[in-house]
């Protein structure tokens, strides 16, 4: 909002501080100076009027004119001047030798093309004056030759533009930010004294303009004042109001509306003022539009009102969007004579739904929407009256017409001062509590530890003893909290799983050469479709999308990877391996479920670009580093089981990708290996990408905190045997492994252990039957108490190669 | 006889240079001294040898399987050098880049949020986490945010449909779910689960639905504190935020607070922060987020009595402290992830 500080001096004397001052209290007390214009000219010693006497072309550039100008002193000054907007007779703005202009431009004597110049004729923006440069500034009203500018230009301002929170529409007047600054500096507020003896005409009076006010909907409409004022003539506004209103950007339209919006920028109550002949049925109507009427507002669009949209309204059709903006219809123009003034208290929420709805805010809703003064409307409509008739003329008639009645704002909070101090944390006196609160117009009552302190209407925001402590701190000072040691103490907490784990996961994956990326959560409906279409994917859209690209919630965070991976290739940059943690959504039996979830993609680019060449990574690298993953959140995926993909091997490529783990049997699911070739292709990627993710309810996750117990291991050597098993191509090497090691542990039978089972070769080919390959295992045994002799363990070693061919499909390779 | 073994070692003599690896020498020996080798045959023929002659004879076998034994020994010596030359490979140039990949790294946004977390942390805060997807009651209504409060509009704020439900957050059938707007969420969720002492901070990610821009991201991340007790004070408030900043800036940054507005802290701040390393890239005083003292609607809302306990709470958008960090003059950089900008925080 726009403070003018002229314009706030009227009720607020701040002459002996600086603007820098100003603008530090207002920032300090909540009210944050975004931006400082100054209005009107800078101090400019040495720019006077000139008039041109003579002009004639530069001898070597077209576009100079060397100029003889009078500036009112004995000899007259030859300048050069580039302008071509001047005639001779033009009075201008002259900097002489000497002068300096804004931007600490020096003006000098100097030659141009060879020609002497003894100065420069200005333009407005050289002045300092706004942004016109098109040309010399032509002063048309022939100031006397030699005047100081500054003579001539009186009036400088300094506007801030401030940000008022939207608890304080008490401050978006001047009257409001000047009650701030006096409360801040312990000075006298100024209001303006109200002039006309009114008392009588406004009850008694005969010759109202209207009948009456109907106000329909007085929920929306608690309080209502029409005053009529006959015989105004209408003209444009004196110089002072034009440039108050001009300092604040209102464009000045004429002496009565600008009185109106002056109003609403010296106390934020906006009124409205009709000309009495447009409204038909010589009454005024509040009420609720009807569904789809129309109405042409003040910016020359027709609007289409809805049922809960609040209208004023004559007996044929509405007159202002109340609260918001008036009709082209009903508007005072430059043939009004008579005038109903209304001054309204509305409900704020209604005021916001209609703006909000119609896309349109004014000075007016933006007020009403946050809330107006529930008591400022009686003088706000008098303050307009007083200047309209000393301004605009006319005969206040009566009588006035209230419809309903100020709402009731009477507030009280009861207060220990001691309550202050305790939310500070610093010593505030008492004394200096109760200075601040009547400074606000807070009054004080009550004794010493029980005050009662009384809310003055407009502070709506103050009804509790927090929001006390909050004004008391405020105008104390922010600046006054004094340093101070930060005391805790301990808690024996954890931090959330969730985000343990997943520090867990990015500490590890940029340890295994992986950075990490960060995409939106939002991606395209289309895609979600490509790539997940066993979800419901309408189940993850918004309902309110921002951008089209940006329609449903993400249900993996690989897509945001290979995203990255092919900005980084288009723009060579090198980055082949990224991951990414974070939530992703699943869709289950219709419900959404959020899950952490943690993705990695490595890019194998068809060129490489190294010198020397490396083994390229497969499905078990991407295996490898998806069970430490798992491991770091305490999922056992082997055991779980890897399972080859049954669905979406438009994204995955067959046969070299697979899945572990469930939604519904264990709580998080895993997916991992290489991404469909075509896909990459389509993604503009030449190469192959290996790829994982997991993806965990965040209410399933565990860290496994048990503390380890330690187990004792032997201290022999082990013996070691090693068997190959023929079996089907499609045999999982795993099914096979448990089976053995199952067989195997039965045959040892608790003499020493079996420790482990493990795949050491994997063969099909030449020397097999069709369809079959051939594992090899490698069994280790050891004992706790001796080392193993070959005779024990060749009887184990028999009794299973026994056992597999008898009772398995398996067998045994010789 | 003596020619045969004469014969025998030029043969072998002969024979070696061909031989060069291991497969081969072994056969190549084996034809001398295996079995059916042809020193094992000149053996065999030591019977039909004269007596008188034996010594001789026999001694000169021995000479010959020597001779033999010394030229596969020089023959196996030079293949294993090349075994092992070709098991090592090439000398190294040590200047040559590795192949292999370079250093994982962190995103800037993780690292800033590390530091932030690492900071309180030490300090006794712990963290903690809530749903991206919440509903109105945790992000609006506990908040003490007004049912018609314009943050709560369908432009500002995505919702999902009506319908809609969330199998891991429930909520009152009357009410929308939501993209979190702020993660103070968390602190209602945190304060509804204990008693006091609470001292949280929730870092994480939220949602406005605005207009992407160099300064504007619809996607966000947050890191917020809340400290609840006994006799916390704005004076503790302003404390915490100054060990913070000066363990972020450097020990020369002096906040200062504005006085402000939000619906869930009173009184409230938005506080401002000034140091040389700030200065540095162009900052005087430089807005970093917003603080106050909870609102005693809000201890209500989650069932705390606001006569007997106080608390503080503060947030901070991690991207604008980066970019103020770092001097980065777009907040689209960290969604884009090229590595030209993601390697310069490694």
């Amino acid at each position: 909002m726009l403070i003018s500080l002229s314009w706030l001096s009227d009720y607020v004397d701040l002459s002996d501080k600086t603007t820098e001052e100003i603008e530090y209290a207002m920032t300090m007390i909540g009210f944050e100076v975004e931006g400082i214009k100054n209005t009107g000219l800078p101090d400019l010693p040495n720019v006077v009027v000139g008039e041109v006497l003579a002009r004639e072309q530069h001898p070597d550039a077209d576009r100079l004119g060397v100029c003889e100008v009078n500036v009112g002193e004995a000899e007259t000054l030859q300048i050069v001047c580039g302008a071509s907007n001047y005639k001779v007779g033009d009075r201008v703005p002259v900097a002489k030798v000497g002068a300096r202009l804004p931007g600490n431009f020096k003006i000098k004597a100097s030659k141009l093309r060879g020609v002497e110049s003894f100065g420069m004729m200005c333009s407005p923006r050289e002045l300092g004056l706004g942004a016109d440069h098109e040309g010399l500034m032509i002063l048309e009203n022939h100031p006397e030759i030699g005047t100081p500018i500054n003579d001539v230009f009186p009036d400088s301002d300094i506007v801030l533009d401030i940000e008022v929170t939207p608890n304080r529409p008490d401050c978006l007047s001047h009257v409001g930010i000047a009650r701030e600054m006096a409360a801040y500096y312990g000075k006298a507020l100024t209001y303006p004294i109200l002039e006309t003896d009114f008392d009588g005409v406004r009850k008694t009076g005969e010759h109202g303009l209207i009948t009456g006010v109907d106000v329909q909907s007085p929920e929306d409409c608690p309080n209502y004042y029409a005053h009529s004022i006959k015989g105004v003539k209408m003209g444009s506004s004196p110089d002072w109001l034009k440039r108050y209103l001009e300092a604040v950007d209102q464009r000045p339209i004429n002496n009565v509306v600008d009185i109106t919006n002056f109003v609403l920028h010296e106390f934020g109550q906006p009124l409205h003022a009709f000309d009495a002949s447009k409204i038909k049925g010589n009454k005024i109507v509040v009420r609720k539009a009807s569904e789809g009427e129309k109405i042409v507002t003040l910016d020359d669009k027709e609007r289409t009102l809805k049922s809960n949209m609040l209208v004023i309204a004559d007996a044929e059709k509405p007159l202002v969007i109340a609260g918001v903006m008036g009709s082209v219809d009903a508007g005072v123009d430059d043939n009004t004579v008579d005038i109903v003034l209304e001054s309204a208290y509305f409900d704020p929420s209604g005021i916001r739904k209609t703006s909000r709805t119609l896309g349109l805010s004014s000075d007016s809703s933006y007020r009403f929407e946050r809330g107006v003064d529930p008591k400022g409307a009686n003088f706000a409509a008098l303050r307009a009256i007083d200047l309209i008739l000393e301004i605009a003329g006319g005969e206040l008639v009566g009588p006035y017409i209230q419809a309903g009645s100020e709402p009731s704002t009477e507030q009280e909070i009861n207060l220990n001062p001691q309550f202050i101090r305790d939310v500070a944390g610093f010593d505030i006196p008492d004394q200096k509590i109760r200075e601040i609160f009547e400074a606000l117009e807070c009054r004080v009552t009550g004794n010493e530890n029980e005050w009662v302190v009384h809310v003055p209407s407009w502070r709506g925001d103050l009804y509790r003893p927090a929001d006390l402590a909050e004004e008391a701190i405020r105008m104390f000072g922010t600046d006054q909290i004094p340093d101070a040691p930060v005391t805790v103490a301990g808690l024996i907490q954890d931090d959330a799983n969730t985000a343990t784990l997943n520090e867990r996961f990015s500490t590890y994956l940029a340890g295994q050469h992986f950075q990490e990326c960060v995409h939106y959560s939002l991606r395209s409906g289309e895609e979600a479709k490509q790539w997940f279409s066993r979800f419901s994917m309408d189940a993850l859209k918004l309902a309110n999308p921002f951008t089209s690209d940006q329609t449903h919630l993400r249900v993996s965070l690989i897509p945001g990877l290979l995203d990255t991976l092919k900005l980084n290739f288009a723009r060579k940059t090198g980055m082949e391996r990224v991951f990414e943690v974070g939530k992703v959504f699943h869709e289950h039996n219709g419900q959404i479920f959020e899950m952490v979830s943690v993705a990695f993609a490595i890019f194998q680019p068809d060129k490489s670009s190294s010198w020397k060449s490396r083994e390229p990574a497969d499905f078990y690298t991407s295996k490898n580093i998806l069970n430490a993953l798992g491991q770091l959140a305490n999922l056992k995926l082997d055991e779980v089981g890897y399972k080859n993909l049954a669905w979406g091997t438009t994204i995955w490529q067959e046969g070299h990708s697979a899945h572990v783990g469930s939604f519904a049997d264990n709580g998080f699911e895993a997916i991992l290996g290489m991404l469909n070739v075509n896909l990459v292709k389509d993604w503009d990627l030449d190469g192959t990408v290996l790829a994982g993710s997991i993806e965990i309810l965040p209410e399933k996750v565990t860290l496994g905190h048990d503390i380890v117990k330690f187990k004792p291991f032997s201290q022999f050597p082990p013996a070691e045997k090693d068997l190959a098993l023929v079996v089907d191509e499609f045999l999982h090497a795993e099914t096979v492994r448990r089976e053995l090691a199952k067989i195997t542990k039965r045959a040892v039978n608790n003499r020493y252990e079996l420790e482990s089972v493990t795949v050491f070769d994997v063969y099909s080919g030449g020397g097999l039957p069709a369809g079959k390959k051939s594992l090899a295992f490698n069994m280790k045994f050891r004992s706790n108490d001796r080392t193993l002799t070959d005779k024990e363990v060749g009887e184990v070693f028999s009794a299973v190669q026994k056992e597999i061919e008898s009772s398995t499909p398996y067998l045994v390779r010789s | 006889m003596e020619d045969t073994l004469k014969a025998l070692v030029s043969e072998a003599e002969e024979g070696i240079p061909s031989v060069h690896t291991r497969p081969e020498f072994e056969a190549f020996k084996a034809r001398f001294v295996g079995p059916n080798g042809s020193l094992k045959d000149a053996m065999r023929g030591m019977a039909q040898v004269p007596k008188e002659d034996k010594p001789r004879i026999g001694q000169l076998l021995n000479k010959t399987k020597q001779e033999l034994e010394a030229i596969f020994q020089a023959a196996l010596d030079k293949i294993e050098t090349t075994e092992l030359a070709a098991k090592l490979g090439d000398p190294i140039d040590p200047s040559l880049p590795s192949p292999d990949p370079v250093p994982g790294n962190l995103h800037p946004l993780t690292q800033v949020r590390n530091e932030i977390v690492r900071v309180l942390k030490s300090v006794g805060f712990i963290v903690a986490e809530g749903p991206e997807v919440e509903t109105e009651h945790f992000c609006f209504d506990a908040l003490n945010t007004p049912k018609d409060h314009p943050a709560r509009d369908l432009q500002d704020t995505f919702y999902l449909p009506t319908d809609a439900t969330v199998g891991n957050v429930s909520k009152h059938a009357d009410e929308r779910y939501l993209l979190r707007t702020h993660t103070s969420t968390v602190q209602i969720r945190t304060m509804l689960e204990q008693e006091p002492p609470v001292r949280i901070i929730s870092p994480g990610r939220c949602f406005r639905r605005d207009t992407t821009d160099a300064t504007h991201s619809a996607s966000f991340t947050q890191v917020e504190g809340l400290y609840v007790d006994k006799g916390v004070t704005v004076r503790d408030l302003k404390a915490i935020l100054d060990f913070l900043l000066k363990s972020l800036l450097g020990s020369d940054a002096k906040t200062r607070f504005r006085p402000h507005f939000f619906p869930y802290t009173e009184p409230s701040f938005e506080m401002d922060a000034q140091s040389s390393h700030l200065a540095k890239v162009g900052k005087d005083w430089v807005e970093l987020g917003g603080c106050g003292m909870v609102d005693p609607n809000v201890f209500t809302a989650v069932g705390y009595d606001p006569d007997v306990y106080s608390g503080y709470a503060f947030g901070f958008g991690i991207e604008r402290i980066a970019m103020i960090l770092y001097g980065i003059d777009d907040i689209r950089y960290f969604y884009q992830n090229d590595f030209r900008f993601l390697k310069q925080f490694s």
